[in-house]
């Protein structure tokens, strides 16, 4: 399956460097859980990390400006769901000035470990690998569990994509620091950052920046997707097993991105809110590149920074070659989950017919869950979402291997996507 | 269950041709399956089974009145028996040949579910014409398709129809197709063509009364 | 512009159906080389005839039944090849063709096609002919001794299961009478390294299958390297055997099966009426295969055995 690591190779050597665009426009539905609400206006005048959406609910996160400018528009824009998503339009007068009252706390180890989760939730961190879940609320640990090991995610096992490597890279102090920030928080004392064994430059920077640390260590594992997983991280960390259906912290295990332990350490340190990620921008264009993107640039000026398509796009995907979501058009922004943007050409866009199961067992094989793909198929083509339960669907984890394996075509992920989507849709009926 | 408006002629009817024992309720198989290796066995095996069918089906329908609901099960089969014992003997006297080759198929008609299953569905609610009519019907229908197979399994496990060479000396001759297996085989093969051919008749019948179908 | 959406995942291994059957096809090349070479062009002729009756009774019947026509997927070449092998060169034309009919139509086709039916086809289709045409198909009279293309006219002679006198490199070169395919075990070790190497088959099913097989065969007091080397034992645990549709999908059901197998072959060529047992023995592991694949599941992550007890206990 090292097939499966192919596509790094373009980005892997090209260090960050930072693009920021005339205009962004930032979605106030970036993270689960509802949607943050707009609080100004067109025509208002706004500076670098302005709060410009309010969070909401319990899973709500803060907006802030990842520009400073005008406010051109607050109005709904399609973005990669199906319904359209209210959005922030601002025009970028390059003086990237910062608001008045951002002030950072100092020092990961001196900072009173209290005001820690407050300043997380304060700069709009969520999630940065992909799932988006609000970060301090992943760090509220419910009452009755306990929690002693923080891993941080470093495996970056989805093909294509180098951002967290370059991070670990260029800024390993800043991902030591927001581990140690986290640790503290929540009175943790082991901290584990995991990386696969096909990174070792990676591996020697991070071992170097957290070497005289305290309780962190560094976690080489064989390089085998979906190895980033998070039940996959936790079982080659720790040997411990998530129980079906439950979160990590049944097994004291709180798993987070790389990316979201910088953006951490920011915000613990300067006190400075999400308004940038690194981004790699890869597939069919002219030039290949890991970007520091701010939060909502628009795809097409990412895709004119790395010198335009360099084939007829075909398919253009927010994510990496196994979980990724593909995009309806080039107006959509960035987001502050996105850690890629794979551009394929006409050719392998082009979604292929599926053909009958041959049982040749591969999808069996590559499950790292230990389902049975093909029966689970059978049932959910059926609509016979009862029986697609009982064998387990619920369990699937989405990773993409049965399809990337399977010779006979099938669309395995994407029908267990559905029958999961449909079995929950169902259950909250039901409430 | 036919009314009695239904004609004689129609209760016959349906017993060949929709509600044929063999390949319509698929009733009987076993003699279906052991006795069709040749043509003349199933011909012989039909017209004794049709005896018997006629034969239990009238003496049950004239007894239907008094036979006891409780015992009525022993009953028809005592009645099926002495039937089945009449054609043995007839069979032993007059063809020994055939009664040699249907063996131990003989007696176990009595068990054969086609005639206790009119007994039960049909005779012991009907008059004695009706069935009669029906235990002919029944009969003829089973001897129809047992005939099909065994002609089939004959022509191409022996290479000959009622004993008469069909291809010639150069034909080598299935031997599978008059063992068990071939029994299977052929059987499925024309139970699967005449659902073919009833779904089409249906699908017929739908069209012309206007019905669209997807 | 126009973008396409799907879901993930975007990428797929360059492994199709057609690449996997043409992996196996060439996997049986040596042997159906080394076949031609002991039994001359009468063996080619009869695999010939079983490839292109194969491929043209698939092709009619999704014509006819107004499927998309498959026969690209080479499938039902692979059939009408291993059958072709599984053939007395001695065979007239006639019998590939009903073999052909035998297995595509009624053990494929009717099944469902590719991927549905629960027997090997070209296995059925052996049995099939071997009780229609027994004195064709086995025995003193069938199976021709090799004459690689020295003489005109075939001498037919028993196996050495039934009693032809063979050394063991004999029996390991192939030149012993027998179905084409099966007698050059050289052949069929090749092609289960390609089989291997190329990832087409895992090496659980032929390896366990012959060991079970080897080890009982010696128990009963049998030279188990000759058992080995005799018949169609490797022929079947390397090619008939390790068929995707027709054995488990779990790597401990696929243990079960093969040693079911491997016991199976070994009970009949000992104790049962026929000297050669593989056809029957894999067509009855064909048949529990769905019942393994019933009761075998993967060990799920995050389902610990405790917990199960739990649940249970609490049920």
């Amino acid at each position: 399956m090292h097939s499966q690591h192919e596509g790094k190779m373009p980005t892997r050597n090209i260090p960050i460097r930072d693009f920021v665009s005339d205009t962004v426009c930032i979605p106030m539905s970036m993270h689960l859980g509802a949607p943050s609400k707009p609080c100004v206006q067109k025509g208002d005048l706004v500076k670098l990390g302005q709060m410009i959406g309010e969070p909401v609910g319990g899973l709500g996160l803060p907006v802030h400006a990842s520009v400073s400018g005008e406010v051109i528009a607050v109005e709904e824009r399609q973005h990669i769901g199906a319904a359209p998503v209210m959005c922030v339009v601002i025009r970028n007068d390059f003086a990237d000035e910062w608001v008045e009252g951002i002030h950072g706390y100092g020092n990961v180890e001196s900072v009173d470990p209290a005001v820690i989760i407050p300043a997380i939730k304060a700069a709009g961190i969520c999630g940065m690998g992909g799932a988006s879940f609000p970060t301090h609320v992943k760090l509220s640990i419910p009452e009755g569990k306990s929690c002693d090991t923080i891993i941080l995610n470093g495996a970056e096992c989805e093909t294509f994509l180098t951002a967290d490597f370059r991070l670990m890279l260029e800024h390993s102090g800043k991902i030591v620091d927001g581990l140690r920030a986290v640790m503290r928080a929540l009175n943790v004392k082991r901290g584990v950052i995991a990386i696969e064994d096909n990174k070792p430059e990676a591996v020697e920077a991070m071992r170097k920046a957290a070497s005289g640390r305290e309780g962190v260590e560094i976690a080489v594992m064989r390089t085998k997707y979906p190895q980033g997983g998070e039940k996959q991280l936790i079982k080659a960390v720790t040997g411990r097993e998530v129980p079906s259906g439950k979160l990590p912290i049944e097994v004291h295990t709180i798993v987070m991105n790389v990316g979201t332990a910088a953006a951490v350490a920011d915000a613990v340190t300067d006190g400075r809110p999400l308004i940038d990620r690194i981004t790699t921008v890869t597939g069919c264009v002219l030039h290949p590149a890991n970007l520091r993107l701010r939060i909502g640039t628009i795809i097409a000026d990412v895709i004119g920074e790395c010198g335009g398509f360099s084939e007829e796009p075909g398919k253009i995907v927010f994510g990496g070659g196994m979980t990724g979501l593909c995009v309806p058009n080039t107006d959509v922004p960035m987001t502050k989950a996105n850690n890629g943007i794979v551009v394929y050409n006409e050719k392998d866009a082009r979604s292929v017919e599926e053909s009958p199961c041959i049982r040749c067992a591969r999808c069996v094989e590559a499950c790292p869950i230990g389902l049975d793909p093909y029966r689970i198929k059978h049932y959910c083509d059926k609509g016979d979402l009862a029986s697609a339960k009982e064998h387990h669907v619920m369990d699937c984890i989405l990773c993409g291997c049965c399809s990337y394996n399977c010779p006979a075509r099938r669309w395995l992920t994407a029908s267990f996507k559905n029958t999961k989507d449909a079995i929950a849709l169902e259950a909250r009926r039901k409430k | 269950m036919p009314k009695k408006e239904k004609s004689l002629s129609s209760v016959f009817m349906n017993g060949i041709i929709a509600e044929n024992p063999t390949l319509r309720l698929v009733l009987g198989t076993c003699p279906t399956l052991a006795t069709t290796t040749s043509a003349i066995n199933a011909v012989g095996m039909g017209a004794a089974a049709t005896f018997v069918l006629v034969g239990s089906n009238v003496v049950i329908s004239l007894l239907r009145n008094i036979i006891p609901d409780k015992v009525r099960i022993p009953a028809f089969i005592a009645v099926i028996c002495t039937f089945v014992t009449m054609v043995q003997m007839f069979m032993q006297a007059f063809v020994p040949s055939l009664y040699e080759s249907l063996g131990m198929f003989i007696p176990l008609i009595v068990v054969n579910c086609i005639i206790l299953a009119r007994a039960e569905a049909f005779a012991s609610k009907n008059g004695v014409a009706a069935s009669a009519a029906d235990g002919l019907g029944m009969g003829c229908g089973f001897t129809l398709a047992i005939t099909v197979i065994a002609i089939i399994r004959e022509i191409l496990g022996n290479g000959t129809v009622f004993g008469l060479n069909v291809f010639g000396a150069g034909y080598e001759p299935m031997l599978l197709m008059i063992l068990a297996p071939g029994g299977f085989l052929v059987f499925g093969g024309v139970l699967a063509v005449t659902n073919l051919i009833t779904a089409r008749a249906e699908a017929k019948k739908k069209d012309e009364k206007g019905v669209i179908h997807a | 512009m126009k973008l396409y959406l799907s879901t993930a995942p975007h990428i797929r291994s360059g492994a199709n159906t057609q690449v996997l059957m043409r992996d196996v096809l060439i996997a049986l090349l040596p042997t159906t080389v080394a076949g031609i070479y002991y039994f001359g062009l009468s063996a080619a002729m009869v695999i010939a005839i079983s490839i292109f009756s194969c491929v043209l009774f698939e092709y009619l019947w999704q014509r006819i039944t107004k499927q998309p026509v498959r026969i690209s997927d080479l499938s039902a070449a692979v059939t009408g090849l291993i059958l072709g092998l599984n053939l007395p060169s001695t065979a007239p034309w006639w019998m590939p063709v009903i073999g052909a009919l035998f297995a595509i139509v009624i053990t494929k086709q009717l099944f469902g096609g590719i991927g549905d039916n629960f027997l090997n086809p070209a296995l059925l289709a052996r049995a099939v002919l071997l009780a229609s045409w027994p004195a064709r198909m086995t025995g003193a009279t069938a199976y021709a001794v090799p004459t690689c293309w020295s003489g005109a006219d075939a001498v037919t002679s028993a196996t050495p299961l039934a009693g032809y006198e063979a050394s063991t490199m004999d029996l390991f070169l192939g030149n012993i009478p027998g179905s084409i395919g099966e007698v050059c075990k050289v052949a069929i070790l090749i092609g289960l390294v390609y089989l291997l190497v190329r990832k087409v088959i895992s090496w659980r099913i032929p390896v366990t299958f012959l060991a079970v097989f080897a080890l009982l065969s010696a128990l009963v007091g049998q030279n188990a390297l000759n058992e080995l080397l005799m018949g169609g034992v490797l022929f079947g645990a390397v090619f008939m055997a390790t068929d995707y549709t027709t054995s488990p999908m779990n790597p401990r059901g696929q243990f079960i099966y093969a040693a079911l197998c491997g016991v199976l072959v070994c009970v009949i060529r000992n104790f049962g009426a026929y000297p050669e047992g593989v056809t029957y023995a894999i067509l009855i592991g064909n048949i529990v295969t769905p019942l393994i694949d019933k009761y075998d599941k993967p060990r799920l992550y995050g389902r610990l055995k405790k917990e199960k007890k739990e649940v249970t206990a609490n049920a």
